[in-house]
This record gives C-alpha cells, structure tokens and sequence, in this order.
C-alpha cells in the first residue's frame, strides 16, 4: 500500500483518506491529515514506526525549546547561544539517527533501514536550523510539526518541503479547480511511473539478465540512455504523484524537477533535478560552510564535502561514494576551469549533460564495482573491455521494443512539450488524455499486480 | 442540476475518472458471476473493477460480460487454470480427463499401427540397414507410461504440480546411447521454445545452423497457434522444410496453470501432432530448466520440485526411438539440482555467456542417423 502506485493505495486507502479529509470542518483536516499519515507509515513499516514517532516528539520538544528562547523582541546573548546549542544538538541527535541506522542496513541486513528515514531526517534537521534561522514565522503545535514530519505525500521519498512551504495554520485554498490540478498532477506522474518508468526498468532488468559482459556496445549506450530516463520518470513521476495530492488537499505545489535533461551544465543539472534535495544542501551544508562567498580552495573544499554527503546519502555502496566524487569533481571543474566556455558554445554545453549524466547514472545504477568495471568496459571498448558471446544483432530487438517508450521520454524531457501541456490543460483532449493514461495504468497495475516483472513471462 | 453542471466545467476530470470508475466496477461485478469468475481477486487489495484489466489481459473483453453463455465457455476454454479456481473440481474435471486419456491411446494405437509399415517399407528397401538398426537399438521402442496416481485435490489447490509418473521416464529415456556430433547436425534443427530458447538462439551461434521457433512466455498451449515474429506458425515451418530434428522446451510458463495431467495432455498432443507433420524428425522433448535454489526455495510455483515433476511427465514420451529426452539440467545445476546461480542473474535464465554450456550439451546429445 505504501506505494501510490499500487492497487491499494489508488483505490482503498486514497478514496477513504479524501472522503474523510474533505467531509471534515477545515479545522480537523490536518489532525486527519496526521491520523491518515500514521496509518500509512504503518502498514508499511509497522515496527520502524517508533523511530518516527520518536524522533518526531523529540524534534518537537527540542524546537519549541528554541522557540521560546527566541521569543520577545530582543535576544540576549546568551538566549542566542542556548539556541545555538539547542539547535546543534537537534541536529547531532538527527544525523546520529540516520547514521546508525544506515550502518545497521550496511552491516547486518538492509531491511533494518526504516521506510523514508533519509527523507524525513533531513526534514526535521531543516526544521531545527529554520527554527533556529526564525524562518518559522508563527508558533507551531504539535499537531502541525507532526503533521509535517509524517505527512504520507511525502514521507517515503519527499520532496524535502521545509515547514513554511507547508503553510501550517493559514487559511488554504480549497476549491474545486484546485483539486483537479491536483489530480491532473497526480494523473501525470502516475502515468510516467507506470506507463514509462516501469516499462524501461524492465530494459535494464533485461541487460543484467543478459550479463553486461554479453551485451553490444549499442547496446549498453542505449541502456545508459534509457536507465536515465527510467530513473527520471521514476522520481519525477513520484515527485509529481506527491505533489499532486499535496495539492489535492489545498497545499501549494512543490517543484522538484524543472526540466533537468535541458540544461547546459552539470551543476546546472543538478540545480534542476530533485530541487528540494539540492536546496538542502544548499541551505544547510554549503552556505553554513561558507559557499562560494570565499577563497577558491575552500570554496572546492565545500562542494567536495557536499556531494560527497549527497553520493552517501542516496545508498549504501562504494558505487554511491565514486558518484558523489565523480559529480562533486565536474562540478568543481566546471566553477574553476570551463563552465563559462560551456555556456557560451550553443549545444556544447547540452551534448556535454547529455553523454556525461547518463555515464554517471550507470555508476549509481550498479552496485558491484567489478560489474561496473564490465559495463564501462562494454561502453568504451577500445578500452579493453573485449566481450563475452555478445549478440552484434541485439540492439535492432531493443530498438523494436523499446522505441515507443524511449520516443515518449525524449519529448517529454523537452520543456517545451510540457509548458505546452501545462498551458493547455483545460483543454477536453488533454482531459481525456489523462483518462486514458490513468485507466492504461491502472490495467498495467491490475495485470502486474504492482510489480512490474510479474508482468515478465520467461 | 446547476450545481453538477458547475462541477463538470470545474473538475471534469475528477468526473470522468469517477463515472468511468463506476462503470468499470459495475461491469466487474455483473462479470464476477460469469466471464470474470475465474479472475484471481483479492478484495482487500484491489478493487473490483480490476478484474475486468486482469480480464483483458487474458483476451476476455468487456462486452463479453454482456453476451451470456458464449463468454461463459470462452472464460472456462482459458485453459485448465480457470477450472481450478472456480471450483469445479473433482467430478467435471474427470470427464475431459477420461477424454484425453482415451485421445492418448488413440494416438498411441495410431503410431504403433503406423509404424510397422514404415519399417517394413525400410526392411524392404535396406534389409540391412535395418537389420544394423535393430541389432543398435535392440529393444523395441518404448510405449508411452500411464501415470501413477491422479493430482490430489490439495494439490490443484496449491498449484503444486504433481509428480504423477515417478522418475521411471527418466530413467528409461537415459538408457539411450547419445553420441557426440558437430554442428552441422542442427542444420536440419528446429528450436521451438520459451526466453531459455530465445536465449540459446541470441548467444550461441546455433542459429547459424538451425531454425528457431521461440518467444518470451511461450507455452505449450500456445506452440502450435502461435504465429512468430516475422516467421509464421511451427505447422507451416514444417510443411515448408524438411527438418531431421525438433527440439522443444517448453513449460516453465505453465507452471501456475492446470495440473501435470492437464500439461501433459496437451504436452502428448503438440508432439505427435508434431511427428505427424514431420514423421522423419528425431524430437527432442528437453526437460525445462531448472531455477536457481534462492528463486526454488522461495516461491510457491516457479520452483524445482514442480519443474522435477513436470519433467518427470515429459520424459516418459520418450521412446528412445524417435523421441528423446534430454535434459540441461546436467549441464548447468548443482549437486541439489538448483541452477547454479553465477550463471544467472534472475534466478531463471542463464546469462548470455553460459548458453554456450547448453549448446554443449546438446552437441553431445546427438542422435545419429543410421
């Protein structure tokens, strides 16, 4: 059920929520907002539930410290270091959680790592530093921050949304215009995620089958490309589910995609791809560093400190380390070295995206380093990379099957298609474009039974 | 009236989605009592209306539900799975049993009929040859065993494939002699089978020499209807080449469907419809490839006992004279019988670069023409 992209979740737990969140007075909608939320996390995670539930009151209790200290018009210096210390230990006790339970995912056994605990860590470390920062502009109750921390749109995989966004406590807007944007938002990612994603996924499901040690070059170049796209669909998709029904429930709409595959560099790629990752970063590490508003050398030390935080953060495996180094590298190369040059050459800088992001993706698609070495060995192999019982002919059936999926990302990684989308959205065929799509998904889902290589005969 | 009108300008979506909902629940639940009865359907998890999407899947549509009776024999004609899962048990399902049973001797009488004019023709052409022949291969060719004991009920209900004929077949088909041949033997091949086929074909250079008949998902239900990529059905390869040797692995896709009984009845009539197009052809019936010993100890069909039982099943067609059974699984398993699993990725197909053990195998399986 946790997955929006599932049978339950579509039609059991989603048509209840809605019924009971709307049919309630504005007032209890968050309470059940939270109830609703609770019940979520907890089929899916029934034990690992305390670990939010703890840190939540802990959170809770630690920043309202802060906010008292904060109150009044003037701060005295030694309010401002009890917040300072408060707001620290927050934090340490946060990324002390998440480190210990991502070690016992490495150590013993993967399933011990809680459901979203990476997503809704670095939510409460953004509400200790906002509250700290006084970006929280009115009180909070409990009911709010925990709706927060637990709210079931994001609490699996974000977007990281800090509280303010959240607009806790102010009047929303409830209309009817509002919740068909919310269901077209949430219509469009379902049909990414179901139509593409998972139909691409089974292309790659299909390469480690094969063993990458027996595929054609063409072949691992179109699977570099169509892992990338899979990989955006999949998080793009999802992102647009959840903000979907953020939207649905009269919250404003939260960006965390803007056209990634458009851009012209690699730090600007990741300015437009999980945004609300980036920003946190951004807002949290970078800047508290002292960004770029600084000598070269620490300014290279900073980025390096952020993506190898952000290559740790995504997995457990050496592979996710060597993605962050790598990403952190280029991005550093391009500040000093030859980002303007990028920017200046028409198409250089989005042929430079379009061959490297993909090439990067692989490192963070494969997990075994010796099969990672195979892979590159397949992508460039002048390099010796000398194959095993590869089928020169394989690329013509991928391409067969393939196109129709790969043709459908492509436009759709063009902003242009989608602002055309966006701008006519009223329109009766795109309405009944979305009909379709959510109906194709929902056959996919039924026939799948969720999993997408049940659907795989042998 | 207003109100709706309003509602329809401001969310249609919403409506759409909402009245298209209830048609399709609807149509699931009129369904449920005739043309969708045999769709698995789990009520917590899903909503009704899915199985009329599980439905499509299995190329019952919508306005069946509508047409009565006609749909009715066209949801239970899916195949022998639908007979379990309505409850029909025991007492209907014995008469289409008896039926194929008494189709089996048919078929059995009608080749042992068959046969002995085709040898004498032989005899009368090449007295001597035959006389070779018979002195090789001195025992007569085996008959076709009859099972042991029927699926239990338990059984059928489980989806667990019943190891009906015991391992007499195996043994007995493993008397036969195969001797070591090079690759110009497949030249006058024929593959007919599933991915595993499809794998042998991609990452061996056999297709170099014999003709592949093979698919994703294929089964043993669907070997002769099919019609291949580009290649047309098996039935008018056979009637436009001359082929010497037919090889097939099919039913690691039937697993989850009827029982071995069911599978083996139509496994029976595929292949002498098979030696009836192609009477010359030598045809290897291959035991199904086992899977890895995480994926058999880990699901409820897709394991090695119910592949072990169906092969058990296949090979007593052998009759070590113009049918064959060889079995890969040598070649590829471990001591326990589990496909080695450096071999695979997904526990089920070997990787690209160990097809070349199957072909191996095969070239050292061959069957020589005296």
């Amino acid at each position: 059920m946790v997955s929006f992209s599932s049978l339950e979740f579509l039609f059991r737990f989603l048509p209840i929520f809605l019924i009971l969140y709307f049919a309630m007075p504005v007032k209890y909608r968050e309470t059940i907002l939270l109830v609703g939320s609770l019940v979520f996390y907890a089929v899916g995670e029934p034990v690992f539930i305390l670990v939010l539930i703890v840190t939540t009151l802990v959170n809770y209790s630690i920043g309202m410290q802060i906010w008292k200290l904060g109150e009044g018009f003037s701060m005295h210096e030694w309010q401002k270091n009890k917040r300072k210390k408060y707001m620290t230990q927050a934090i340490a006790l946060d990324v002390a959680v998440l480190v210990i339970f991502k070690c016992l995912a490495i150590l013993v056994d993967n399933t011990l790592l809680p459901l979203g605990i990476s997503f809704y860590i670095f939510k409460m470390i953004s509400f200790q530093a906002d509250m700290f920062r006084g970006e929280v502009w009115s009180k909070p109750s409990f009911r709010n921050v925990a709706t927060y921390f637990t709210m079931f749109p994001q609490v699996l995989s974000g977007p990281i949304m800090r509280y303010h966004e959240g607009e806790f406590d102010r009047e929303r807007v409830y209309s009817f215009e509002q919740f068909e944007d919310g269901i077209k938002l949430f219509v469009a990612g379902l049909g990414m995620k179901v139509l593409l994603a998972d139909r691409l996924a089974i292309l790659w499901n299909d390469l480690q089958m094969i063993g990458f040690q027996s595929i054609s070059t063409p072949l691992a170049w179109l699977g570099a490309f169509a892992y990338s796209l899979r990989l955006y669909f999949d998080f793009w998709g999802y992102s647009l589910m959840a903000s979907g029904l953020m939207v649905m429930m009269g919250f404003g709409f939260i960006e965390n995609f803007h056209h990634p595959y458009a851009s012209k560099s690699i730090s600007e790629f990741y300015r437009r791809w999980h945004m609300t990752l980036g920003s946190w970063f951004r807002d949290y590490v970078y800047i508290p560093l002292g960004g770029s508003r600084c000598r070269t050398k620490r300014m290279i030390l900073n980025l390096a400190v952020v993506w190898i935080l952000t290559g740790i953060w995504h997995g457990n495996g050496v592979n996710y380390v060597i993605w962050g180094v790598v990403l952190g590298l280029l991005i550093i190369l391009e500040r000093v070295f030859y980002g303007r040059f990028l920017g200046k050459v028409p198409v250089l800088g989005n042929i430079y995206v379009l061959v490297i992001i993909p090439l990067t993706w692989i490192v963070f698609a494969i997990t075994d380093l010796k099969q990672l070495g195979i892979y590159f060995g397949r992508l460039f192999p002048f390099l010796g990379g000398a194959g095993l019982a590869v089928n020169q002919q394989d690329i013509i059936k991928y391409m067969q099957d393939y196109s129709i999926y790969l043709i459908a990302g492509v436009l759709l990684c063009i902003p242009a298609v989608s602002r055309f989308l966006k701008k006519h959205k009223k329109n009766p065929i795109i309405v009944l474009l979305c009909v379709i799509l959510f109906w194709t998904s929902i056959y996919f889902l039924s026939s799948s039974a969720g999993n997408p290589f049940m659907y795989l005969n042998f | 009236m207003v109100f709706k009108m309003n509602l329809i300008k401001k969310c249609p979506l919403f409506i759409l989605l909402v009245s298209t909902g209830l048609i399709f629940t609807i149509i699931g639940i009129i369904g449920r009592m005739n043309v969708y009865a045999s769709q698995e359907y789990d009520p917590l998890t899903a909503p009704i209306l899915s199985v009329m999407f599980t439905g499509i899947n299995d190329d019952i549509y919508p306005w069946h539900v509508f047409m009565g009776g006609d749909a009715q024999t066209m949801a239970l004609g899916n195949g022998p799975k639908s007979e379990i899962e309505t409850g029909i048990l025991e007492a209907e399902k014995e008469e289409p049993q008896e039926i194929a049973s008494a189709k089996e001797e048919d078929v059995s009488s009608d080749t042992l009929e068959k046969e002995p004019p085709e040898r004498a023709a032989m005899a009368s052409q090449t007295p001597e040859v035959t006389e070779a022949l018979e002195e090789e291969n001195k025992a007569e060719p085996f008959e076709r065993q009859e099972p042991l004991r029927e699926s239990t009920k338990e059984e059928i209900q489980n989806h667990v494939s019943a190891d009906v004929y015991g391992d007499a077949g195996v043994l007995r088909a493993a008397e036969y002699e195969f001797s070591t041949v090079d690759e110009s033997y497949f030249d006058d091949a024929l593959f007919i089978g599933d991915s595993r086929t499809v794998g042998l074909r991609n990452y061996t250079d056999l297709s170099e020499h014999a003709d592949f008949y093979c698919e994703t998902s294929l089964t043993i239900y669907k070997v002769l209807e099919e019609n291949f990529d580009n290649q047309g059905t098996v039935e008018e390869a056979l009637e436009n080449h001359d082929y010497g040797k037919i090889y097939l692995m099919v039913g690691i896709n039937e697993l989850g469907r009827g029982t071995t009984e069911d599978f083996m009845a139509e496994y029976t009539r595929v292949v002498d419809r098979l030696h009836e197009l192609e009477p010359e052809a030598k045809i290897f019936v291959q035991g199904v490839m086992r899977v890895s010993g995480e994926k058999s100890s880990s699901d409820a069909i897709f394991n090695n006992s119910n592949i072990n039982a169906r092969n058990n099943a296949i090979a007593t067609l052998a009759d070590n004279d113009q049918f064959f059974y060889i079995d890969v699984n040598e070649a590829v398993c471990d001591e326990e019988g589990n496909l080695i699993s450096e071999y695979t990725f997904d526990q089920i197909h070997l990787l690209g670069a160990y097809y070349d053990l199957w072909k191996q195998f095969l070239l050292v399986h061959g069957v020589e023409d005296n």
